[in-house]
């Protein structure tokens, strides 16, 4: 027997390789894990559904199969949280509405399958921005999910839940989903791991939808390996997802400890400029870092970059418009305001303009794959500042009070990766003087997500561990 | 940007879609979608004339076999 604060500085891959060989069980890992879900969660706010009972009933499986010498694989055991846009069957599913507060499906989503086949135990349904439509998890229905590093700031959104808990010790892995940078921003944020994958090589079916032609289903983890480990799982075609890739899966974990020597990295310059003063010195030296273990850094273009709020908004807004249009117009005073105006927008965009921004898609992949044809994989920083300050809604603010533009200070340096499509993994470079995450991405071609581990494997390694939170 | 004033808005929702913006969502809203439509209206500047959008036949054939393989 472990102690709980040992047991819960474990990642994935240690869990896995201590219960195959039943060293541990995961019956004390799970407790481990309920205890510092009830001692954080008045704090933090992480969970809409906290799914105990299931979980150590789940968790007691996994030890008697593991016992009889069927280990399933490394999932085996492991507890997960799922963001609260995923279904499940007979445990509510809110998105992280008041709409959905009383929605229970009667079908599991196909990552939630996947992982439950795995052995995976589920510790509960994680808070997130409502219906996935904000980046800062400010939710007025469920509670205001914080940032385990400081909690008067965000932890990023929409996904903010599932990368709080990964910092905060509540959850071993957790799903995320990313339409805009959802996955990506509370991983820079909080300071973990977001993978976003190539669109389509992860269903989407019974995830609740922000927009189908952006939204992406992925790992936030504590490690590239274990966010390696986690899309093994999730990733490959589903007949119930029709836009799911037929691709081959990879063995995404074998690449990780790779090195990266003679590798070619292509900074995108469009997304270096508007950084304050820390995430460009930590993103300028994490390039430094790189070069030091062998790999050539150089400068690309993407100059449509610049056109990124137009089409990635006008894209999120009117898709969603368009699913949310029955509740609209029965509900709306149930949504958060600024939730509602987004809809609204999407209500009364242009159809025209509409299929403009989608065939703007094909330019920026191909500037995209043309500055790819240099390199093997792309880097740029994820957010231009750390973790803004609560505010009210969609808006958080800087420490001077000052309003943060949300689009030009995030999203352009995220959204421009689910308008291509390609795999876009996000990692810690360092703390800022105030002690809060900073965050770099590495963005690979299309399906090449084993490039972007092996890459992100070994800055991880040169990095050395990035100090816990003090204030936990 | 695009001249989008908050009383068109309300109207355009009211006889589109029966909606009611109030007054406060319509200025918010005739802000958001004009700022929307004035980016869009940049990539003029792109080379866009005979792309496909993304709407490939293959999603189409695949969701018409779904409905399908539902009603069996």
């Amino acid at each position: 027997m472990s102690n709980p604060a040992e047991l819960l500085s474990f990642d994935v891959a240690t869990l896995a390789e201590n219960f195959r060989r039943k060293m541990l069980s995961p019956v004390e890992v799970t407790d481990a894990y309920l205890a510092q879900i009830e001692r954080l969660e008045p704090k933090l706010r992480c969970y809409i559904t906290v799914t105990a009972d299931l979980a150590r009933a789940s968790a007691k499986q996994a030890e008697t199969e593991i016992a009889s010498g069927n280990w399933r694989g490394p999932f085996h055991g492991i507890p997960v949280g799922l963001k609260d846009l995923c279904s499940t069957k007979g445990i509510r599913t809110t998105g992280g509405s008041k709409i959905l507060a009383d929605s229970v499906p009667d079908f599991d989503c196909t990552v939630w399958a996947r992982l439950a086949e795995a052995g995976a135990v589920l510790l509960g349904k994680l808070n997130l921005h409502e219906f996935a439509a904000g980046a800062t998890n400010t939710n007025q229905h469920w509670g205001v999910c914080r940032n385990p590093y400081n909690t008067d700031r965000i932890p990023g959104g929409s996904s903010g839940g599932s990368g709080a808990a990964i910092v905060s010790r509540m959850a071993a892995a957790t799903i995320g989903t990313d339409t805009g940078g959802s996955i990506r921003i509370p991983a820079a944020f909080c300071g973990c791991v977001g993978m976003k994958q190539t669109y389509s090589r992860v269903s989407r079916y019974g995830v609740l939808p922000l927009s189908d032609s952006l939204d992406h289903a992925g790992p936030i983890t504590r490690s590239v390996r274990d966010a390696a480990l986690m899309l093994q799982v999730i990733a490959g075609h589903d007949p119930n997802d029709a836009t799911s890739s037929h691709e081959p899966v990879p063995d995404y974990a074998s690449v990780c400890g790779r090195e990266v020597k003679g590798m070619r990295l292509g900074v995108v310059r469009e997304l270096t400029v508007g950084l304050s003063s820390e995430v460009a010195s930590s993103f300028n030296g994490a390039l430094a870092k790189l070069s030091e273990i062998g790999a050539e850094v150089t400068e690309v273009s993407i100059p449509v970059i610049e056109h990124i709020a137009g089409i990635s908004s006008t894209i999120t807004f009117v898709e969603a418009a368009e699913y949310h249009q029955s509740w609209l117009r029965t509900r709306p005073g149930d949504y958060g305001i600024d939730v509602r105006r987004a809809l609204e927008a999407g209500m009364l965009t242009p159809g025209p303009l509409y299929v403009r921004a989608q065939r703007a898609r094909s330019v920026m992949l191909a500037q995209a794959l043309t500055a790819l044809e240099r390199c093997d994989a792309l880097v740029a920083p994820t957010t231009a500042i750390p973790a803004p300050v609560i505010d009210v809604g969609a808006r958080a603010k800087l420490p001077t009070g000052e309003a943060v533009d949300m689009v030009a200070a995030i999203l352009r340096f995220t959204a421009p990766f689910n308008v291509t499509g390609q795999p876009a993994l996000a990692l810690p470079t360092g703390l800022s003087a105030d002690g809060l995450p900073l965050s770099m991405q590495i963005i690979g071609r299309p399906f090449d997500e084993s490039g972007v581990f092996q890459i992100a494997s070994a800055y991880e390694a040169a990095r050395g561990p990035l100090p816990e939170p003090k204030a936990l | 940007m695009a001249r989008l004033t908050p009383e068109t808005v309300k109207v355009l929702a009211h006889q589109l879609y029966d909606y009611d913006l109030s007054d406060d969502s319509a200025v918010s809203v005739a802000h958001i979608v004009g700022a929307m439509t004035h980016y869009l209206r940049r990539l003029d500047a792109l080379p866009l004339g005979g792309l496909q959008p993304p709407f490939g036949y293959a999603t189409i054939v695949a969701e018409a076999q779904r409905i399908n393989r539902g009603k069996k």
